[in-house]
């Protein structure tokens, strides 16, 4: 056979190519690229903190697993379903406090306190979202912003103190690995919560690959594409919409309690402090909305740029003053040219000053 | 005559004082072509989007199968077996041909208890059906117009309804392209799914329908077979004027 233009793929005539164990294993060549980059990323992390780092090095890295969590968490209420959620420190909040009052009060062990911490954060995304989820657009945004102030209230008002000690917050018990003290605990309890950190995102990953496989996955996707459209396809949106809004809650709650623990002190302004909520958005936009790694690599990217701003000094000029400046003009720059992210990179053929220029005429910046 | 798969009664729909529906009465039989014609702003999609819930009915009842499903959350009355196609396509522009008529399959009246995976395969029977076969993986906003509205058609059948609306789909649809959607309409007719079809493209109705209701501010105007109501005289009226109305009269007599 001829094949006089070899650089134009005939898809008509594309035959299905021989399926290996392999393969089915791994998808596509470009999947298994991924889960081999993944894996490497994974064991690095794992080595990470035999590599005797400085205890700022390893809590810096903690924090930054910590925020791709958040991101992922808000990916998936605002990338996959396409609502806009600005109330999310409200779960992590009562994740941190649920934590809390039950390690102190109840004296439960620190896992189980954590995983009803979250679920506590769910219940309460469920009765919040019920109401809250009917609103579309800016309306739900604002509304969602004004739970989450509301909640800080509810939390730091005199009459719950006997439960969340009100405004003056609660201490929790130190991390006591047993037969360590001093230095070698501190350090010990450092490496936990670095572990444990890790743990989630793993798990929140793990978690947004099999949504993105599930038929919930396929009704959030169709509801932030259209929503009447879904509606009219048999999808209850309302319950679809709930469930990607505790699934949200629920490790955004996971991350408070583990914060938490990690501080030993929350107070309701700090924990409820409406920066957590803009961090994970930020992070997700800035990875890529609605992929299953774009706003964990987000979050990495976030927390370095941020990291790197506040404690570096470039050519002896201190930029601390000037970092949340700075990164504001980083993060405009990155809608204006990479309005889906860094995973704007992934699936194009070349990259081009060109693709840049496109993302700016597309969206009418 | 076979079984009553959709009646309205009185259904009424008010936007503020203007009555978009009127009163409109209308029974469809299992198996049977109904096509909906009337001027621009007549009520016929208002109607369809009254029968599925889209929108709040004002007043009167919907019953499907004998029973009413008036007012029913509008993803039940899909579940049913009530599909519909929109006007202006909605297809989910960030998803695959492929996907978008999964979500079809996943959910509709053939989607409980369906996995995943048996729901792609579902839908990619269906894309061949309607003969977006070859282009499963593209990007559903790269399609054409005649490409959208085919996936307008494959999402609703991928629900394996037993009555689908289908509201202008040949609308903007070149004669050649109108020719094949109206094969592929007939084909689904006979494969037993009961069609309303709204359409101005007047071609289609008279070479799908068995029966033709028109509609005129929300009112119910005539109904018949096609010739009969594109022959009435009210009919002509209403799309063409008064005064070519009584000029054809006086022509004829």
């Amino acid at each position: 056979m001829s094949n006089l233009k070899p650089e134009t793929p005939n898809l008509q005539s594309k035959k299905p190519m021989p399926v290996t164990r392999w393969d089915r294993l791994l998808g596509t060549r470009r999947n298994a690229v991924y889960l081999g980059a993944c894996a490497v990323v994974l064991v690095v992390l794992l080595i990470l903190p035999h590599m005797s780092l400085s205890g700022f090095v390893l809590t810096s890295l903690t924090t930054a697993l910590l925020l791709a969590v958040r991101a992922q968490a808000w990916n998936f209420i605002g990338g996959y379903t396409g609502y806009a959620a600005f109330g999310n420190v409200a779960f992590y909040g009562l994740g941190a406090y649920g934590t809390a009052i039950l390690m102190t009060k109840l004296h439960w062990p620190f896992f189980l306190a954590m995983l009803v911490g979250g679920l506590v954060a769910t219940v309460y995304a469920v009765i919040v979202g019920l109401p809250v989820l009917r609103m579309r657009g800016q309306y739900f945004a604002i509304a969602t912003l004004g739970v989450a102030e509301a909640t800080r209230e509810l939390v730091s008002s005199p009459q719950l103190s006997r439960l969340t000690a009100g405004p003056t917050g609660i201490n929790l018990p130190f991390f006591r690995p047993a037969g360590l003290s001093g230095a070698a605990a501190a350090e010990a309890g450092s490496i936990f919560f670095y572990y444990v950190a890790m743990g989630l995102v793993v798990l929140v990953v793990l978690a947004t690959w099999w949504l993105t496989r599930s038929k919930l996955g396929y009704s959030l996707v169709a509801i932030r594409e259209d929503e009447d459209a879904a509606k009219m396809l048999g999808i209850n949106t309302t319950w679809a919409k709930v469930a990607a809004f505790a699934l949200s809650a629920f490790f955004t709650g996971l991350v408070g309690g583990h914060y938490a623990y990690w501080r030993t002190f929350i107070l309701p302004e700090e924990v409820f402090n409406v920066r957590y909520t803009l961090e994970g958005i930020l992070s997700a936009v800035l990875g890529g909305p609605g992929t299953i790694l774009g706003p964990v690599v987000g979050g990495g990217i976030y927390d370095a740029v941020s990291t790197f701003l506040t404690f570096s000094k470039p050519f002896g000029i201190d930029l601390g003053q000037f970092h949340v400046t700075i990164l504001g003009v980083f993060i405009v720059m990155v809608i204006v040219f990479l309005p889906r992210g860094v995973a704007d990179f992934f699936g194009r053929r070349k990259l081009s000053w060109g693709m840049f220029l496109e993302n700016v005429r597309q969206n009418r910046v | 005559m076979s079984e009553v798969i959709l009646a309205t009664v009185s259904v009424s729909k008010h936007f503020g004082g203007l009555a978009a529906v009127d009163r409109v009465d209308m029974t469809l039989h299992r198996g049977e072509v109904l096509g909906v014609i009337g001027p621009n702003g007549a009520g016929k999609t208002t109607f369809v989007n009254v029968i599925t819930n889209l929108l709040p009915i004002t007043s009167g009842q919907v019953y499907y199968k004998g029973k009413e499903i008036t007012s029913w959350p509008a993803h039940l009355i899909a579940r049913l077996g009530v599909a519909r196609t929109f006007q202006v396509v909605k297809p989910f522009k960030r998803m695959t041909v492929r996907e978008n008529a999964t979500v079809g399959a996943m959910y509709g009246a053939g989607g409980r208890g369906r996995s995943a995976a048996q729901a792609i395969r579902k839908a990619e029977e269906v894309l061949e059906f309607v003969g977006l076969g070859d282009q499963m993986d593209k990007q559903a906003d790269q399609l054409t117009l005649a490409g959208l509205k085919r996936l307008e058609l494959a999402k609703a059948l991928a629900m394996e309804p037993e009555l689908l609306c289908l509201d202008e789909v040949m609308a903007g649809l070149n004669l050649r392209e109108t020719e094949a959607a109206m094969d592929l309409v007939r084909e689904i007719n006979r494969r037993g799914v009961t069609l309303l079809i709204i359409e101005h493209v007047m071609k289609a109705i008279v070479g799908v329908c068995q029966r033709v209701m028109v509609l005129h501010y929300g009112q119910k105007l005539a109904e018949g077979t096609p010739q009969e109501v594109l022959n009435h005289p009210l009919v002509i009226e209403a799309y063409l004027g008064q005064k070519f109305a009584r000029r054809q009269a006086m022509g004829k007599a």
